[in-house]
């Protein structure tokens, strides 16, 4: 029935919002973890990938969250020639999480997971309408 | 007795039927609002004009050639035709869903819902009012 089918959908869209907001606040949490010792690499950000998916079951194309990817991006240097977590050169190395773009992302991501809220609440009135034609 | 045999409610029934799977067709399109490369898509309008002049939807219907022939509907939903709907918006993703846009037409969906719904139990009462019952 059409109606399940957008409530799974919308299902699916808001699973794969919240998949992503976990990633966004792995980023968040580690936006300081550095490696103890100096030699090896801090905390690196993790992009979540989103795909569409063509389920077979719902003939409808469902959103799928895939496996986050790391980002490329160079890590931020401090000049911190006493902290052990320093390199030869005297600098630290800082994890690539821009606090501005993950709380940007956030935000994305918070918008499209209330849009899919607002399509099932949709689905579901029109489904009550349905059924309510049977008490008149 | 069919209802399905009275124009109104056939009408009706179409119209309802072309709503739920543009309810969907609008799931699917916020729930991927997110993914690169997806483009939006929304069912093609009905003619509901030719559907009054008794013309169908469009669907195949076999020919009966022998007076023990019997005519075969088509249950469930009569598939209807999709279309790329480009709205403004598009992201460097490929991105082309604009959620304002899919709000606009999901709520647009509701109303006219609710009208084919009422529509429904007035023609209802108007058989019961016919039929000499207690009209609601």
């Amino acid at each position: 029935m059409d109606f399940t089918t957008s409530l799974y959908i919308a299902a699916a869209g808001m699973r794969a919002q919240s998949g992503r907001m976990r990633v966004i606040a792995e980023n968040l949490a580690n936006a300081d973890s550095v490696s103890a010792t100096g030699t090896g690499d801090p905390y690196r950000r993790r992009i979540s990938t989103i795909t569409s998916e063509f389920d077979r079951e719902l003939n409808a194309t469902v959103v799928k969250l895939g496996d986050p990817v790391n980002d490329a991006a160079d890590f931020r240097l401090q000049y911190d020639p006493g902290n052990p977590a320093a390199d030869k050169q005297g600098y630290v190395h800082l994890p690539n999480v821009n606090a501005l773009v993950e709380m940007m992302d956030m935000r994305d991501a918070q918008r499209s997971y209330e849009a899919n809220l607002q399509v099932m609440d949709g689905a579901r009135n029109m489904l009550t309408r349905t059924i309510d034609l049977l008490r008149r | 007795m069919d209802l399905n045999g009275i124009p109104l409610f056939s009408l009706i029934n179409g119209r309802m039927s072309w709503l739920s799977a543009r309810q969907s067709v609008l799931a699917e399109n916020v729930a991927n609002g997110d993914t690169p490369n997806f483009v939006a898509r929304d069912l093609k309008p009905v003619d509901f004009q030719s559907m009054l002049a008794g013309r169908g939807m469009g669907s195949t219907q076999l020919t009966t050639t022998n007076v023990r022939h019997f005519e075969i509907r088509a249950s469930g939903s009569a598939p209807f035709e999709e279309e790329d709907a480009f709205g403004e918006g598009g992201t460097p993703t490929g991105n082309v869903v604009s959620v304002e846009q899919e709000m606009i037409k999901l709520s647009d969906t509701q109303i006219q819902y609710q009208t084919a719904t009422n529509l429904y139990s007035k023609a209802v009462n108007m058989f019961r009012t016919a039929l000499g019952g207690r009209s609601g």
